[in-house]
């Protein structure tokens, strides 16, 4: 029996005869009428904006989940390293993640005068899973989730599949982060999610238009994390000439923080301090987390990408910044002013990407193509 | 078809002997207290040995064990979890998440068997798609006294806006889910055809891939018919009725994340490589196309399966408050800008009182006797059927005409005094809203329960395509269970689970699906 049992048991009796109406052609509107011949935009895949902010969201929440997971994890190791007394506490963290003033409200206004110090306790859970934060650990890869769930159609369905694995994982061990070795072992396992995860987009994922909004996503987020990483230590470089003994652990802290230590090592000669510290994580061109190479790769997605001329614009502009960031003198003042001016920059890539690709003033296209 | 014909010679290819796992000493039962009577089983035979069929898999679960039984349960949930295979269950008017349930032993469908249902299943949805064709044309089945008028322009199901509407091919339902039982005897009827837009292939895939994993050393023993090649077939079939010339530019239209099949939905795109779509992705211009808003600008689009009931397809037409749909659509469809699948109006042939005609309908549009059986069903409308229903309504099952997913369906046998009266004054009210049928006997399956396996009862979903170049039918279904014990309710919204369902290549031991009832 063929697979065809219509063909094979017959004419269903009203005449089959193909009545499919042929418009002989069809219309692809372009928004742009230099950008090629009508037969291109037929040629298959079609990105929908929906998908692409959905996409562009999961490559930014799942950098925010790995990259808060890092961060956690080296300061608990530099805390142990540091006498007591000497360290720094745990309120750097809550700096770096941006949720200081959130955190207060919820901690600190039941918590007496005595408590002026942020519990370990407190911080972790907070940054892990807290309640009323946004960009917890666990918020991040919820988020991410729910982006590629949405965009499960765009992308690997293994990719989707790991997230989904590490957040039902993350979420059941949620309990054994609540000692310092259990936490290791649950950050360890994040963090190694989310590279499983880019791991396997990279292997096994078209280099198409989903690609690079996801991979200009995971870069924005990326680069504005490092000036986070940084602007925490410029409060500690106000003092010039005072010989802290504990700089150099500051600095590598830094640089582990974002997996930049062996590279910094390999790359430059000098021991980790301010400005070689700075001028790596600010200016080098092939650490994937210093914010320059970060924004060389968002540009080169968004030249790929139609229309991204003002998005490309804002990118280059961010780049000229970092480029003629002043290094040495940063090192003595105006560091977090200096790294305030990137971060307005990357808002200004993200404003611009998401007016073009995401926002209500995309359907403002349609009348140019209704009048067509 | 002589159907004893088909079941001899297809029986004697194969010794059902070889089928059995390479084993020393004869294994003591896998189940030694299981006793599905007084229903037909599935895989187990009235006298307590595997049907010829199940041999080997009956003593691959003998050596398995219990606890080897359990633990490729526990293997299967997992896997499930992980893949993110849910289904939403509304509780309350909150929508939850669950993962998808799945029970590990297969039910067995001989080959033989099979074919005769992908026949009597494309028979069916051929001549279906007749009488929709004709419903919104001449009404000849009606002029010809097959059905009353009543029966298509008086169904909320029918849509004036389709009227005088060519889809290609004059086929209006290309995708349909068929819902098959068994009674006592293991012979098969039609149960429902579901023509809107059934659900549940998705899970009919991701459950021979699970199955594949937990169970890979069964394979070896069986040939079994894979059921992948339904995507590529989905594929082309929606290709067919593109009315563009071109490659076509096809879409996969959901209602959005909260519906209760989104993951079917984006699991079809996915496989489909498709983009998955929600009406405010899409736009109708004045040219009457469908554009998608893509990242670069509007692309139009040819085909779109759309997973959003008729009424809230297009606000300018439908439900004006509709925010799933898309304004203009039908307009887009009517001037065949676009192609929709399934076609708007479909259900028209898809409600319990069409049901009862579908002999009739096969009859009078094909010329052939119906290959698959229909259960007798009482019209309520109908005074005399009325009288009889009302007079023996706890030996019947009594649905509403025109609801799908098994909601307000009351079984005689299983109801108290104070449900058969209820359902009784709703009969009188509006009978025009009710059918009855017999209580079928549904056959049941082994099922592992807790920590036993026991009989449940189970359905079948087969899944057929028909394009205007041909049709296509699963290899089995999804087989749906019953849970509870002694419960009918199969259905996935009411907490049914499933099974994967193993078209193999050998004999069957039982009397096939015959003639007309």
């Amino acid at each position: 029996m063929t697979d065809d049992l219509l063909g094979a048991e017959g004419d269903p009796g009203n005449g089959t005869a193909d009545t499919r109406r042929d418009t002989g052609e069809r219309n692809t509107v372009e928004i742009d009428d230099g950008t090629g011949d009508l037969e291109e935009g037929r040629s298959g895949t079609m990105l929908l904006a929906r998908m692409a902010e959905a996409v562009y969201w999961a490559g930014r929440h799942l950098e925010r989940a790995e990259g808060t997971a890092r961060i956690v994890q080296v300061h608990t190791d530099a805390h142990v390293d540091l006498p007591v007394g000497e360290d720094v506490g745990w309120e750097p963290l809550l700096a770096i993640a941006g949720v200081d003033s959130e955190f207060a409200e919820r901690y600190q206004a039941a918590a007496g005068p005595e408590d002026a110090r942020a519990a370990e306790e407190d911080v972790i859970e907070f940054l892990l899973h807290g309640e009323g934060n946004e960009s917890s650990i666990l918020a991040s890869m919820t988020a991410a989730r729910e982006n590629l769930r949405t965009a499960r159609p765009v992308v690997p369905r293994e990719a989707w599949e790991a997230c989904n694995n590490l957040w039902l994982s993350s979420n059941d061990l949620l309990e054994e982060a609540h000692t310092r070795e259990g936490r290791v072992r649950w950050l360890r396992r994040v963090i190694a999610g989310c590279q499983c995860i880019h791991g396997i987009l990279l292997g096994t994922m078209s280099r198409d238009e989903a690609m690079s909004f996801l991979v200009l996503g995971q870069n924005i987020e990326r680069a504005d994390l490092t000036t986070r990483v940084l602007d925490v230590r410029s409060d500690s470089l106000h003092a010039p000439g005072a010989d802290d003994p504990y700089d150099v652990v500051h600095w590598m802290a830094v640089l582990r923080s974002l997996a930049a230590y062996q590279p910094f090592r390999r790359a430059m000669p000098a021991r980790p301090q301010g400005g070689s510290t700075l001028r790596f994580l600010l200016q080098d061109d092939r650490f994937p987390r210093a914010v320059g190479a970060c924004l060389t790769e968002a540009r080169a997605q968004l030249k790929v990408l139609p229309h991204s001329e003002r998005a490309q614009e804002a990118c280059q502009n961010a780049s000229m910044v970092v480029a003629s960031a002043p290094v040495a003198r940063l090192t003595v003042g105006g560091l977090s002013e200096f790294l305030e001016d990137v971060q307005l920059a990357l808002v200004e890539i993200h404003e611009r990407v998401d007016d073009t690709y995401f926002r209500p003033s995309f359907v403002g296209w349609e009348p140019t193509v209704a009048t067509r | 078809m002589d159907l004893t014909h088909a079941s001899g010679t297809l029986g004697s290819v194969d010794d059902p002997t070889e089928l059995a796992a390479p084993q020393g000493a004869a294994l003591a039962p896998p189940w030694p207290t299981y006793d599905p009577a007084p229903f037909y089983d599935e895989l187990v035979g009235s006298d307590g040995t595997p049907r010829p069929s199940a041999d080997a898999l009956w003593n691959h679960f003998a050596e398995l064990g219990p606890d080897g039984l359990a633990e490729r349960q526990v293997a299967a949930d997992r896997e499930i979890r992980a893949l993110g295979v849910t289904f939403t269950v509304y509780d309350g008017g909150v929508g939850v998440d669950r993962p998808w349930p799945f029970d590990i032993i297969p039910r067995i469908i001989p080959r033989d068997q099979w074919q005769i249902i992908e026949a009597g299943l494309v028979q069916r949805l051929a001549a279906l798609n007749l009488f929709i064709d004709d419903c919104y044309h001449e009404q000849r089945a009606v002029s010809a006294g097959v059905v009353p008028a009543d029966l298509v322009t008086g169904s909320p199901n029918f849509r004036r806006e389709c009227v005088g509407v060519d889809p290609p091919g004059g086929i209006w339902a290309h995708i349909c889910g068929s819902d098959l039982i068994r009674d006592a005897e293991g012979f098969w009827y039609v149960l429902e055809d579901n023509l809107r837009v059934p659900s549940g292939v998705s899970y009919l895939l991701e459950n021979r891939m699970v199955t594949k994993h937990i169970f890979p050393e069964m394979f070896r023993h069986y040939s079994i018919e894979p059921v992948d090649p339904y995507v590529g077939r989905l594929a082309s079939t929606l290709a067919s009725v593109s009315p563009s010339t071109g490659d076509p530019t096809i879409v996969v239209l959901t209602p959005g994340i909260h519906n209760s099949a989104y993951f079917e939905h984006a699991f079809l795109a996915q496989q489909l490589g498709v983009e998955l779509v929600e009406g405010g992705d899409l736009v109708v211009l004045d040219d009457d196309c469908v554009y998608a808003r893509t990242i670069d600008g509007l692309e139009q689009v040819d085909v779109i399966y759309r997973r959003v009931d008729d009424l809230f397809l297009d606000p300018e037409v439908f439900l004006p408050n509709s925010l799933l749909g898309v304004p203009g659509l039908m307009r887009a469809w009517k001037a065949g800008r676009v192609a929709l699948v399934n076609a708007p109006g479909a259900g028209i042939a898809d409600d319990k009182k069409v049901y009862s005609y579908v002999p009739d309908i096969i009859r009078f549009y094909l010329e052939e006797e119906p290959i698959l059986w229909t259960i007798p069903t009482y019209r309520c409308s109908d005074p005399e059927a009325r009288a009889r229903v009302l007079g023996d309504l706890a030996n019947l099952v009594v649905k509403p005409a025109n609801e799908s997913g098994g909601y307000g369906v009351l079984v005689g046998s299983q109801a108290t005094p104070e449900e058969l009266a209820a359902a009784a004054k709703e009969i009188e009210d509006e009978p025009n809203r009710w059918v009855a049928q017999p209580i079928i006997k549904l056959s049941t399956a082994p099922t592992l329960c807790d920590d036993e396996v026991a009989p449940r009862h189970v359905d079948l979903r087969p899944f057929t395509l028909m394009g205007p170049d041909g049709a296509y039918v699963t290899r089995g279904g999804l087989t749906r269970v019953a849970r509870r014990k002694g419960s009918l309710v199969v259905n996935s919204s009411q907490g049914g689970g499933s099974k994967d369902t193993w078209v193999v290549d050998s004999p069957s031991d039982t009397a096939l699906a015959g003639g007309p009832a």
